[in-house]
């Protein structure tokens, strides 16, 4: 299987069956319950994950060893965390041998150009153990999200209890109960730029890659990749850690996803070949060539 | 009548450098002179202006086998110069890192030095693939020190080669105890082997000290009894970490050290007059080869008291452990013996070190250029930087590398052996040449009166 969706071992729709983590992340606490998973089982010695920083709302990167620390860095975070930026210092003053990384697509690229590559990265390659993709549109500097919610959604980031994007729609969940909902026309202007030469949707360089597009509502959709991310995946439904239903049998299913996957590879191979021709006579590199 | 004979360039050593030797008709080397023909990199000029914080990262691009030493050398004489003390948790993290960078680079050593002892198989190079024992086991040794050096020396410092880790009033990033454990748990096997290899090394070097000749390009060379002896003195600032003009009992003293430009130094201009095609690897250089070492040498002479010293892990122990065994081979053993004491201030550091604890200065001062300097004994010797800070730009800024020290102090243990063996004594020096190359030159006044290659 391979096309817009990648290629993938297995596509289920799942949900952690651990209440405590669903009952904290965004959908189906795939991406927490995997972790904490693993490193419960040896499988990774901790996790590179996007927790709170210093605003509210901001993710700030930073290395989970505890469940308690997985857990305090659930849910999505609609800006940008470098999550790679953290990958060679978890194998240097924090000691670890075996790392677990979440992250975009593009995230996914850099870890396995790494890998491929690693320059600059001494002994960094053979410690990533689990690399886990979320689907990704496109991603929003923290401006930007302080504008579409303290500007169009009219709250105070403080006060904001859940950021989504689905149906269509930009949703901002107040503690106080309100709810605002943005058309995606009104965002496309706050996107950061570079994601619009992305032609990568549902993390294809990923072990294990999943979001909520294609699965009901508190529940996921998960493609499992490589052989790697089979292997963790499959003893983790054999330790009862996730409920799974076949893609095939949910609403909206991977239909949806191939739409949007489709959507924004079309819509970015156009910004790929629009760059191609900007400027007299020299274009924009186009980032999936190697220079000529 | 002597005849001069070029070994040119030398071979299992760092960096690129060459051997004249004016041997007698037994081919008994009467002189000889050791000079670096590595070009001058000219560090000290790229230095100036420079942030305090840029210059210890640029001096330690000098070398790849101890930007470990330079580092900690840079950062220390910036805090020298702008009189910044430390904390203690940062302190022993550079005393993690100088000890694994030593257990590593002591073990390179052992790949480049074996060849020239007895021991079957070794004829060529150390080979881990080779189904010989004890060849392959002791390959695999060397292999894992190496590993495990480097594995603490990139936890501890960033990196294990140009450390990232430390700067100007300590260290960017603490150890979390994850790290302190896994770095405990490489020290402990690392432990083990320096003490296989440590016993292993001396036996193999008391061997080839009992011997009556080596083989050398098929030929049986004598090998004299005071191979290597010189008349030197020896000069260590520390026995393990190094020392700085902020310490109340300084190990170094900058008013002792004093410059010889090359061209008083060594030999003047010849031709090579004896050559021996057969000679590893490639042969010496052919009979009429002009050679000038005055000109061709790219570094100054330093002295110390006036006079060539011998720094490195002889020279430690001579001054802190009595250690008083001359020559080549005693300078080997001196090595070996420091294999377990690095290991050891690793455990030791580790058991003392608080990941919790501050590894910053709560004050970095921005200096008002007076002179500081930091000696830290570099795995080869003491390696010595000298600068001058001014609102936390570098308004001066000089290397004294262990190589350079030893540069004169060989070239005098040359003499008495049979030139086929003059580089086995160079290779007990351990050099790393390329670090060496520098060109100022301070007369007794302290006035600088040569920069002739970087000006």
């Amino acid at each position: 299987m391979a096309g817009e969706l990648g290629k993938y071992k297995l596509c289920v729709s799942a949900r952690s069956s651990d209440k405590a983590i669903l009952s904290k992340s965004q959908d189906g606490g795939i991406v927490t319950q995997l972790f904490k998973f693993a490193l419960e089982e040896g499988i990774i010695d901790g996790a590179i994950v996007a927790g709170k920083g210093d605003e509210p709302w901001r993710p700030r990167p930073f290395i989970a060893t505890t469940v308690e620390e997985l857990m305090s860095a659930s849910g999505t975070k609609y800006n940008i965390s470098p999550q790679v930026s953290w990958i060679k210092e978890a194998t240097r003053s924090y000691g670890l041998d075996k790392i677990g990384i979440v992250g975009t697509p593009c995230q996914m690229q850099a870890v396995r150009k790494g890998q491929l590559y690693p320059v600059g990265l001494r002994d960094v390659p053979d410690c990533i153990k689990l690399a886990v993709g979320i689907f990704c549109m496109e991603n929003f500097p923290y401006q930007s999200i302080v504008q579409l919610v303290e500007d169009h959604a009219g709250m105070r980031m403080d006060a904001v209890k859940k950021m989504e994007i689905g149906k269509g729609k930009f949703w901002v969940y107040g503690q106080r109960g309100q709810v605002v909902q943005l058309p995606l026309k009104v965002t496309h202007k706050y996107e950061q730029p570079g994601c619009h030469v992305c032609l990568d949707y549902v993390a294809n360089l990923a072990d294990v890659s999943t979001g909520s597009v294609g699965s009901p509502d508190g529940w996921s959709t998960v493609f499992v990749r490589t052989k790697n991310g089979d292997d963790i995946w499959s003893k983790a439904i054999a330790a009862g850690c996730f409920e799974t239903k076949p893609i095939e049998q949910v609403k909206p299913g991977l239909e949806l996803v191939t739409k949007l996957a489709t959507e924004k590879i079309s819509k970015n191979q156009k910004t790929v070949e629009e760059r191609a021709k900007f400027g007299v006579s020299k274009g924009l590199r186009n980032p999936y060539l190697g220079p000529k | 009548m002597s005849k001069i004979v070029e070994i040119s360039p030398t071979t299992r050593h760092e960096g690129h450098s060459k051997l004249v030797l004016k041997v007698d008709d037994a081919g008994i080397v009467e002189r000889g002179d050791w000079l670096s023909i590595t070009p001058v990199r000219g560090v000290e000029k790229l230095a100036i202006g420079k942030t305090m914080d840029q210059v210890p990262k640029i001096a330690s691009r000098v070398c790849g086998i101890c930007p470990i030493a330079h580092t900690l050398a840079g950062v220390e004489s910036m805090e020298a110069s702008i009189r910044c003390e430390i904390p203690k948790d940062a302190k022993l993290l550079r005393i993690i890192l100088q000890s694994a960078n030593r257990l590593h680079s002591h073990a390179l050593h052992n790949i480049l030095t074996l060849p020239d002892m007895y021991l079957p198989g070794t004829d060529t190079k150390i080979n881990p693939f080779t189904p010989q024992e004890p060849v392959r086991s002791v390959a695999k040794r060397i292999q894992r020190l190496r590993e495990i050096g480097q594995t603490i020396g990139q936890i501890a410092g960033g990196e294990a080669i140009h450390p990232s880790n430390p700067r100007v009033g300590g260290m960017y990033k603490a150890c979390t105890p994850q790290a302190k454990n896994k770095m405990y748990d490489l020290a402990k096997e690392g432990l083990t082997l320096a003490h296989e290899q440590m016993d292993f090394m001396i036996a193999i070097l008391r061997n080839f000290q009992k011997r009556d000749w080596a083989e050398v390009a098929g030929k049986q060379i004598p090998i004299p009894k005071k191979l290597g002896y010189h008349n030197q003195g020896y000069m260590a600032s520390h026995p393990l970490y190094g020392s700085s003009s902020l310490d109340s009992n300084p190990g170094w003293d900058p008013q002792r050290w004093t410059d010889v430009r090359p061209w008083d130094w060594y030999m003047g201009e010849g031709e090579v007059s004896l050559a021996d095609p057969s000679y590893p690897v490639g042969g010496t250089s052919p009979v009429g080869t002009k050679v000038n070492p005055q000109m061709e040498a790219c570094t100054g002479v330093p002295l110390y008291d006036g006079a060539p010293v011998e720094v490195g892990p002889r020279a430690r122990l001579v001054k802190f452990k009595n250690f008083d065994e001359k020559g080549t081979i005693g300078q080997q053993v001196a090595r070996q013996m420091e294999y377990t004491d690095s290991v050891y201030s690793i455990l030791n550091a580790l058991d003392e070190y608080n990941p919790n604890g501050k590894i910053l200065a709560d004050h970095i001062p921005q200096g008002d250029g007076s002179l500081g300097w930091a000696a830290n004994e570099a795995p080869r010797g003491t390696d010595v930087h000298l600068a001058k800070v001014k609102d936390g730009r570098v308004l001066y800024y000089e290397m004294l590398v262990p190589t350079t020290w030893n540069f004169p102090t060989c070239s005098q243990a040359l003499a008495g052996a049979p030139w086929q063996l003059a580089e086995i004594v160079v290779r007990g020096y351990d050099p790393c040449v390329s670090c060496a190359t520098h060109m100022i030159v301070i007369d007794e006044d302290k006035k600088i009166v040569a920069q002739k290659l970087i000006q």
